[in-house]
């Protein structure tokens, strides 16, 4: 059965392509088996279907693969296309997202070590973003578990030179012209582990989303800190009323304009609190959050929800786990059901309408 | 020269995991650039950006670990190379 939705699946050990909606499901994969992979995109604009997958080898480095027939076969180029130049002295260690630009032909990929790279013409070349790569702020970055990756990349279709991204260490960053220049806007959000709690970077923001229709409306999950934007992600306030715990990584925000997280208990711990699995929504921008049970086990349910494991297509609202368990909602919320429940641990969750 | 591939890296060498290297060369790295240059989709694997030898990846001179001698400058004095994946992952 296929309703219409198509599910990238990215996990510790390969990348799985999942058909369906809310009937049946079909599974594909595992593509690039035993191989780790964070990242993936499908780019829909003007009809390409053009895939793109980020598989990383523990041995043999990551790379940037594409699939032009929809996941069925895979290239390999035998020279990478997203390889860090030589003046930059670091070796490409991950790749962390892919992203459309705002324009047609636009890609970005972000990458650790925290940089930025850009290709105009669909994939064919790419190139670092070196207004980022020079920024003065990025010898104080500091890498996280995952390293010192750029994790998260928000453009705009109706002005592609608005990019807007985040760091683990280092923050929000955006940029107003195409990448030429970045400045910093992290004010309000708390870098709880540093002597400065209220630094002007160096916050560990864990994911960003824009609101559909409110331009300037924007979410952000921190490490340990829930916020909201709207002034177009430039200045951040607390929106932690009603949360079990303000500590956690993934972050969506649904067609309906509902922006949904699923806490963890603090920094030291990492799983879900008191062992139950709840999604929080909210609908009123921050104002007041709903936990969401229905279909979701309440009981010895200790997982750990990564930051590109929580996704929405319409309001169609998917998560996954580093247990390896795949939960849908087609209601934006209201009822979950899981879809698969033994992959490997799931590090990433791309959900498209076809 | 032989060059002696793990599995993992056949696909980058026409499925092969023995290849023969013509000629001679000095050190390993010049050895590497005779790989390269029948089967060059296996650089970017073996090889960082930066031109070292990828972390968890061996590559042995005969029974000695180039890493542990002078890396890519190491002489050639032996006439197998062996490139392999370290034990490691997850």
């Amino acid at each position: 059965m296929n309703d219409g939705l198509l599910l990238l699946v990215g996990t510790a050990k390969g990348l799985f392509i999942l058909r369906g909606g809310k009937g049946k499901w079909s599974l594909d994969g595992p593509h690039f088996p035993g191989l780790a992979v964070y990242s993936a995109f499908l780019d829909q604009r003007k009809g390409r279907n053009e895939m793109w997958a980020a598989p990383a080898s523990w041995h043999f480095g990551a790379e940037l693969c594409k699939s032009t027939d929809m996941g069925k076969t895979w290239d390999q180029p035998e020279k990478r296309r997203i390889k860090m130049p030589a003046t930059t002295r670091k070796p490409l260690e991950n790749i962390w997202q892919i992203t459309a630009g705002g324009d047609n032909d636009s890609l970005y990929v972000g990458v650790a070590p925290a940089a930025l790279f850009e290709s105009h013409d669909r994939g064919e070349t790419w190139s670092l973003n070196k207004g980022l790569w020079k920024h003065p702020h990025r010898k104080q970055w500091q890498p996280g578990f995952g390293g010192l990756c750029l994790h998260t990349i928000v453009t705009d279709p109706k002005n592609p030179k608005d990019i807007k991204i985040a760091i683990s260490t280092g923050g929000v960053y955006q940029t107003a012209d195409g990448g030429e220049s970045w400045k910093v806007t992290n004010t309000g959000v708390s870098a709880y582990f540093m002597p400065n709690k209220y630094p002007e970077f160096g916050q560990c923001v864990h994911k960003i989303a824009r609101h559909p229709s409110k331009k300037k409306l924007f979410f952000l999950q921190n490490h340990h800190g829930v916020y909201r934007s709207r002034d177009g992600a430039i200045t951040w306030e607390e929106i932690e009323s009603g949360l079990p715990s303000n500590f956690g990584f993934g972050l969506t925000v649904s067609e309906a304009g509902s922006a949904f997280i699923v806490p963890l208990q603090k920094d030291a711990e990492r799983f879900t609190c008191e062992g139950k699995l709840r999604v929080y929504r909210t609908r009123d921008e921050g104002k007041s959050w709903q936990p969401l049970t229905k279909g979701l086990p309440q009981k010895n349910a200790y997982e750990v929800i990564l930051r590109d494991a929580v996704t929405s297509t319409g309001n169609n609202i998917f998560f996954g786990t580093k247990n390896g368990k795949l939960f849908a909602s087609h209601n934006d919320g209201d009822s979950w059901k899981m879809i698969e429940g033994s992959l490997p641990e799931i590090c990433c969750v791309k959900a498209y309408t076809l | 020269m032989k060059v002696y591939l793990s599995g993992h890296l056949k696909q980058f060498a026409g499925g092969e995991t023995e290849v023969s290297l013509p000629g001679s060369f000095t050190s390993v790295g010049e050895a590497l650039g005779g790989l390269w240059s029948l089967h060059p989709a296996l650089r970017d694997r073996v090889l960082d950006e930066q031109g070292k030898i990828r972390t968890h990846v061996n590559v042995f001179l005969g029974e000695k670990s180039v890493k542990q001698s002078d890396g890519l400058a190491t002489p050639v004095d032996a006439d197998e190379l062996h490139i392999f994946n370290a034990v490691s992952g997850g």
